[in-house]
């Protein structure tokens, strides 16, 4: 089933860790759909986030994203958002963690942290990607990218909505 | 084919052999969470049972209060009582409330932490406890409310890279700028989804102290743990306070001679000099005498990768030998790991020292790995930290935080820039 979602880009670099993306700050809060807020409010160049975010628009991030803190709060934030996959060359484990837990697409890109740097897609962008098969194309300036979905457990868990659901489906035997 | 520790340990677990890039369940010995996503977990548990649910088995789960301790908002104050009221309701005993100090610190000097456990806890640095051979692990409110469910959860069996470290640390120089250097050599994602064990002459004789600051700081490269056989004074140590149940447990975990790493490397720190990891980045590291002379309006010194009492005793020792005064124009503050440590340094007389000095020294907590404590730094602020991470604002908007060792934040307290600590005691 071809299942091709239509969103802009909203671009950021390697490494980009949790604080950034959920600041301490706001720790405290234990309602997910509160979170959207304060999603980015420390990235430099990126405080817009929050206000101007709509749903349907991806991330798209290079190395490593979502280093740092275990916070889930930095799934929700996005989740909640409306923000339907992240797209990322890779993805730190925690945070991976966290996005399968929840049911969450995380799209491994090759080649997409380099494709940042050189500037070959860019905030703002209107994007075309499939979920199911990976393929992601930039409408805006026509380049396209191959992310891979999840495989193995993984993929299990979230077919099945995240860890919770998944559980329970599969009643006390998880082995 | 030989097998790694963390094979072991996770075979140990999930009650079969494991091999590498499998995914496997594994029985959770400690599932623990903090006043830091405590009550994100407890809140979820009871939405996914529809407050009916008993969790699996009491006896294994705890909390620890130490993101606020005390608690300075009502929000924290709040979420710390809804977890109080969970671990009564479940009958969950270990609660190590605001008066105990850094929840993995806490766990170890209880003896509740033994070699070749699987923890979980809702603190990325829970890892630290790999120094004992446990496989701790950070994760966030979901794996724990799960593995609350029936007291499993799932891994991925990672692949291993050794790291050797040789040599004597010089004077003036410690564990934490080894770490730093191995930090700035691997980058932020150098270890993401890996296992690492730590060998090496430099290890067998390191402290405990020593090798919770090697095992944290794991974390800031993404690796999955940082794993050390626990032997010598620190296996003493342990079996002390948890029993002898881990001499053998340490005995079962040792990897095999013939064990596979995807990498190997060496590092010999007789020439290591002083680092730094500089704004605002834990992978933007230079050598400290690259930046001597950085002015600096605050230093801290504490949390969980450098608040025990062997480093506080070597940022006393810096402190005594240059006059136990520090700059009027610095804000010092001290901070130990847990009440433990906090009375060692009392009964050593080095608080009223430290006071003396004009430093502030503080109730055990994590204090400033955030900006929601006291401590907080405002914009344009310099501060120089012995914590984790010095990510961009992340003790303050528009501050930029330097990350040192005890010895250096201490000779950058007494000078007021930031100091060569060989400068001041070598």
């Amino acid at each position: 089933m071809s299942d091709v979602l239509k969103g802009r880009a909203w671009v950021f670099s390697d490494d980009v860790d949790t604080d950034l993306i959920y600041h301490n700050k706001y720790l405290a809060e234990t309602d997910p759909k509160k979170m959207p807020q304060y999603s980015f409010e420390y990235y430099p160049g990126k405080e817009n986030f929050a206000r101007e975010v709509k749903p349907g628009d991806f991330i798209v991030a290079g190395k490593n994203f979502g280093c740092g803190s275990s916070r889930e709060h930095a799934v929700y934030c996005l989740k909640e958002a409306g923000v339907p996959a992240i797209l990322a060359e890779t993805c730190s484990r925690i945070y991976y963690r966290n996005a399968i837990n929840n049911g969450y697409p995380v799209l491994f890109v090759k080649g997409l942290s380099e494709a940042i740097k050189a500037g070959k897609i860019g905030d703002g962008d209107d994007l075309e990607v499939d979920i199911s098969t990976g393929s992601i194309k930039d409408a805006t300036n026509g380049a396209t990218f191959h992310g891979d979905a999840v495989s193995d457990l993984e993929r299990d868990i979230m077919s099945a909505g995240g860890l919770i659901p998944y559980l329970k489906s599969r009643k006390k035997d998880v082995r | 084919m030989g097998k790694t520790m963390i094979m072991k340990i996770m075979e140990r677990a999930a009650h079969k052999e494991v091999h590498t890039g499998e995914r496997v369940w594994c029985d959770i010995d400690w599932s623990t969470a903090r006043d830091f996503g405590g009550a994100n977990c407890t809140l979820q548990f009871d939405e996914i049972t529809e407050n009916k649910g008993k969790v699996w088995n009491p006896e294994r789960i705890a909390f620890t209060f130490d993101l606020q301790a005390p608690s300075h908002s009502e929000k924290v104050s709040n979420n710390q009582k809804i977890i109080r009221e969970f671990a009564r309701r479940q009958g969950i005993k270990h609660v190590f409330d605001i008066n105990r100090g850094i929840g993995q610190h806490v766990l170890l000097e209880h003896g509740h932490v033994l070699p070749g456990d699987v923890i979980l806890g809702t603190d990325s640095h829970m890892n630290l406890l790999g120094a004992v051979g446990a496989f701790a692990t950070g994760v966030g409110n979901t794996d724990i409310a799960a593995s609350w469910l029936n007291g499993t959860n799932w891994f991925r069996v990672p692949d291993t890279m050794k790291i050797e470290v040789t040599g004597e640390f010089p004077c003036g120089v410690s564990m934490r700028d080894f770490l730093t250097l191995l930090v700035g050599d691997l980058g932020a994602g150098g270890l993401d989804f890996l296992a690492v064990e730590f060998t090496g002459d430099a290890i067998d004789r390191a402290t405990l102290a020593e090798r919770i600051t090697l095992c944290s700081m794991v974390t800031e490269m993404s690796g999955k743990i940082g794993l050390i056989l626990p032997s010598g004074a620190v296996l003493d140590w342990l079996a002390e306070r948890a029993g002898p149940e881990a001499r053998v447990r340490a005995g079962a975990i040792k990897p095999d001679p013939d064990a596979v790493y995807i990498e190997t490397r060496k590092y010999d720190v007789s020439r290591l000099e002083p680092m730094a990891s500089c704004p605002d980045a834990p992978d933007n590291v230079k050598p400290v005498r690259e930046i001597a002379g950085t002015r600096v309006d605050q230093v801290h010194i504490g949390s969980c990768t450098n608040g025990r009492f062997e480093d506080i005793a070597a940022a006393y020792e810096v402190l005594e030998r240059g006059g136990f005064k520090v700059s009027p124009d610095v804000r010092t503050i001290i901070t130990p790991a847990t009440t433990e440590v906090m009375k060692k340094c009392a009964e050593r007389g080095m608080i009223e020292k430290f006071l003396d000095a004009g430093i502030v020294f503080t109730n055990p907590t994590c204090s400033l790995c955030t900006a929601e404590h006291y401590g907080a730094l405002p914009s344009g602020d310099v501060g120089c930290s012995t914590t984790n991470r010095n990510f961009i604002g992340k003790v303050g908007k528009g501050s930029h935080t330097y990350l040192l060792s005890p010895m250096t934040a201490m000779a950058t307290a007494v000078r007021g820039v930031i100091t060569d600590p060989r400068d001041i005691v070598c």
